[in-house]
């Protein structure tokens, strides 16, 4: 039972940097990011692919999926200069469709849909199964307060004020003499990096990766967590996390007791049953559990 | 910084978390019951078969505990999970049935990417896979041995039909095929059986991604030099978009695929335009009283053609299940996972209903389990030895019997 808490902690925990990563992004810079999976799979693949067939060491791979994740993420935003609003978000689901096609079709470097097999697992050897699993949560861990301790920081310098200021008005900012484009490619370089990083802990977690495993259904659940949590409110969106985790798996436990419906039955009715719940939670709190702190000038205005 | 956590969100949020905890702990006590899990595709890309294999599942667990259970009349308690046909999900799933149900196997996984999306958690916490998978990585990845596939492999398919193909007399082919693993790794079995025989490979085959809206350049790649015939590995849904350009093309040759793409809902599609495809697949076999078993246990007619392909897999599986469980005396995945053979492979009586077959064991005799699948022998690595293939033509909108081989 245990080893189930554990492992779905680390699960929320990737979940967590990734809606971290989407919340510098789009909730405190309003720019629109569909393309996560892509970010991910990068992320994954990348590390995968130079533990398993370059040899490199686990944290070789994560660095290396950091790099990956920003240099394509700075690129991805670069390309996207006069884009806004709608437009990124198809540029950013474009990308995300590009990075599984690329990873299904390059056979010779990917192994295409056979997926990629990582036994690469940092200090494996020391513990056993269900020891293992405590300390990858612990790693996890340690990585999604690392990123938190950055979101935060950035939020609350002035660096942070400019984000809010692009999101509210760019042309404004742009007035106020700040280089909105600079900030823009350098925010989503820096979401794109925690993504890519996700990826990697993910793919040495499930030891198992296939393109399958990156489609655009994780985007959705990260954006769930996001509005659920509070845009723009990175404790919030940790709650958020958690809370759609509780809710995709927390369905699951139905079958154990409903005795009533058969398994068929049921499982169609899980899924309808996450969606009622989210649709719930954004009708009832559409600001989100813990909704974005107002900025509280120096009271230079009201005075 | 974070405000406005009232009281109430705190006690929201704690209630929740205290409704899912509150759940959890009562369903790992109780009595010794033997744990089993099912992992089967409820919904998406499996989703017109998973169910069935499911209620396989279902059913004959219900029949072995209404006939006292197994192990000396232990309970056998399903866990039923939906893998989505998504590995990332079915993940989470296998995890929930191997660390809260502490289940002995996963049973009923049917795409080949959940199948080895789950493999390292199995082989990590010793849980039996018994799957309906095709990709030929499945047996390289299962170092344990605790993986029995009730599927043959993308490569015998491939075979198979190349096989059947060239009764027909066609001698020059061209391949295209759906870029996914299990319709991926049937062209290397096709080209070997048919190259072996002197046909001719007219294009280097290639694959296709699925989900375009059309194949036009795909299909004049693959009928450049007019070969005689063109195999083409596939989905339902990207078949019939395939199948529209080659028509439209106006392609003469034989058209020859898998039946998963061929079904009714193919048929209704494009029409009189369906007439002399052929098509195969692994076929339960029909006379065999274990099929008919199957039937009457579900209380279907016997139509004289093919029903529940995977579904009678799922009843085999769960029959090889326990009564290697009874044989071993023992519930653990590593010890049962060496006596499925045991049950399964020639060597004793021929049995195909799972209560006969514990009652024999319990006996002390040897059994030999014949399923409604396949005849159910296995190899050195897990994977079914013989499954009958069956290739149709499609004459007048229907889907007429040609020819039977056991590959």
């Amino acid at each position: 039972m245990l080893d189930y808490f554990v492992s779905i902690a680390t699960f929320v925990g990737i979940y967590m940097i990734l809606a971290l990563a989407l919340n510098m992004q789009w909730g405190k810079t309003g720019m629109v990011n569909f393309g996560i999976a892509g970010f991910f799979g990068l992320g994954a693949y990348t590390s995968g692919l130079l533990t398993v067939d370059a040899g490199w060491p686990f944290i070789g791979g994560v660095v290396a999926a950091a790099a990956m994740g920003f240099v394509f993420g700075a690129g991805v935003s670069l390309l996207s200069v006069r884009l806004r609003d709608d437009f990124l978000a198809i540029v950013t689901l474009g990308f995300a469709e590009i990075v599984r096609l690329v990873l299904l079709n390059e056979d010779w470097l990917t192994r295409g849909p056979r997926g990629l097999p990582i036994d690469v697992r940092p200090l494996s050897g020391l513990f056993d199964r269900s020891t293992y699993g405590y300390f990858y949560l612990g790693l996890v861990a340690l990585a999604v307060i690392v990123v938190l301790f950055v979101a935060e920081k950035l939020a609350r310098a002035p660096y942070g004020r400019v984000m809010k200021a692009i999101r509210e008005d760019d042309v404004v900012t742009e007035t106020l003499g700040k280089n909105v484009l600079f900030y823009r490619v350098q925010v989503f370089a820096v979401g794109s990096m925690f993504m890519g990083v996700a990826g990697a802990l993910y793919a040495h977690y499930v030891q198992n990766i296939s393109p399958e495993h990156f489609v655009p259904m994780v985007a959705i659940f990260i954006w769930m967590s996001v509005i659920v949590g509070g845009a723009g409110n990175n404790w919030g969106l940790l709650i958020g996390a958690g809370l759609v985790m509780v809710i995709l798996e927390g369905t699951r436990f139905m079958g154990d007791f409903v005795t009533f419906l058969d398994a068929e039955k049921l499982s169609a009715i899980r899924i309808i049953l996450i969606g009622v719940l989210l649709i719930l939670i954004v009708r009832f709190r559409p600001q989100g559990i813990l909704p974005e702190p107002k900025f509280r000038g120096p009271g230079v205005l009201s005075s | 910084m974070p405000r406005k956590v009232t009281r109430r969100t705190v006690l929201k949020t704690s209630a929740a978390a205290a409704f899912t905890t509150a759940l959890i702990p009562s369903v790992s006590w109780g009595a010794p019951s033997i744990n089993i899990g099912s992992l089967t595709p409820n919904t998406g890309g499996g989703g017109p078969f998973g169910p069935k294999i499911t209620s396989a599942h279902k059913l004959v667990v219900d029949r072995v505990n209404a006939a006292g259970g197994i192990l000396g009349g232990r309970h056998i308690a399903l866990y039923q999970e939906n893998s989505e046909t998504n590995p990332e999900a079915a993940i989470r799933a296998a995890r929930k049935l191997v660390d809260v149900n502490k289940v002995a196997g996963i049973l009923g996984t049917w795409s080949s990417s959940v199948t080895l999306g789950i493999m390292p958690l199995c082989q990590e916490a010793g849980v039996i896979q018994m799957c309906t998978s095709s990709s030929a990585d499945i047996p390289k990845k299962d170092t344990k041995g605790y993986v029995f596939d009730f599927q043959a492999l993308s490569p015998r398919w491939g075979k198979a039909i190349g096989d059947l193909a060239l009764r027909r007399g066609y001698k020059s082919f061209s391949i295209m095929a759906l870029n996914n693993d299990f319709t991926g790794s049937m062209v290397d079995g096709f080209v070997k059986r048919v190259t072996a025989d002197g046909a001719k490979i007219v294009n280097k085959p290639f694959y296709y991604n699925g989900g375009q809206a059309s194949y036009r350049a795909e299909v004049a790649k693959l009928i450049k030099g007019n070969p005689q015939a063109v195999f083409i590995p596939s989905y339902v849904t990207d078949f019939t978009a395939v199948y529209k350009e080659l028509f439209r093309a106006g392609y003469e040759g034989k058209v020859i695929t898998v039946s998963i793409s061929t079904g009714s809902k193919f048929k209704k599609a494009v029409g009189e335009a369906a007439n002399g495809i052929l098509h195969g697949l692994p076929v339960p076999p029909l006379e065999s009283p274990a099929y008919k078993f199957y039937l009457k246990m579900r209380g279907m007619k016997d139509t004289g053609g093919v029903q529940h392909p995977f579904g009678t897999a799922g009843m085999d599986q769960m029959s090889v299940l326990l009564m290697a469980m009874e044989k071993a005396k023992s519930d653990n995945g590593p010890v049962v996972a060496k006596h499925i053979r045991e049950v399964t492979n020639p060597g004793g009586e021929s049995v195909y209903d799972v209560v006969e077959g514990l009652k024999l064991i319990r006996a002390g005799k040897d059994v030999n389990y014949t399923g409604a699948s396949s005849d159910v022998d296995f190899d050195d690595e897990g994977m079914i030895k013989g499954r009958f293939f069956q290739l149709w033509e499609i004459k007048d909108g229907r889907d007429v019997s040609i020819e039977r081989v056991q590959s």
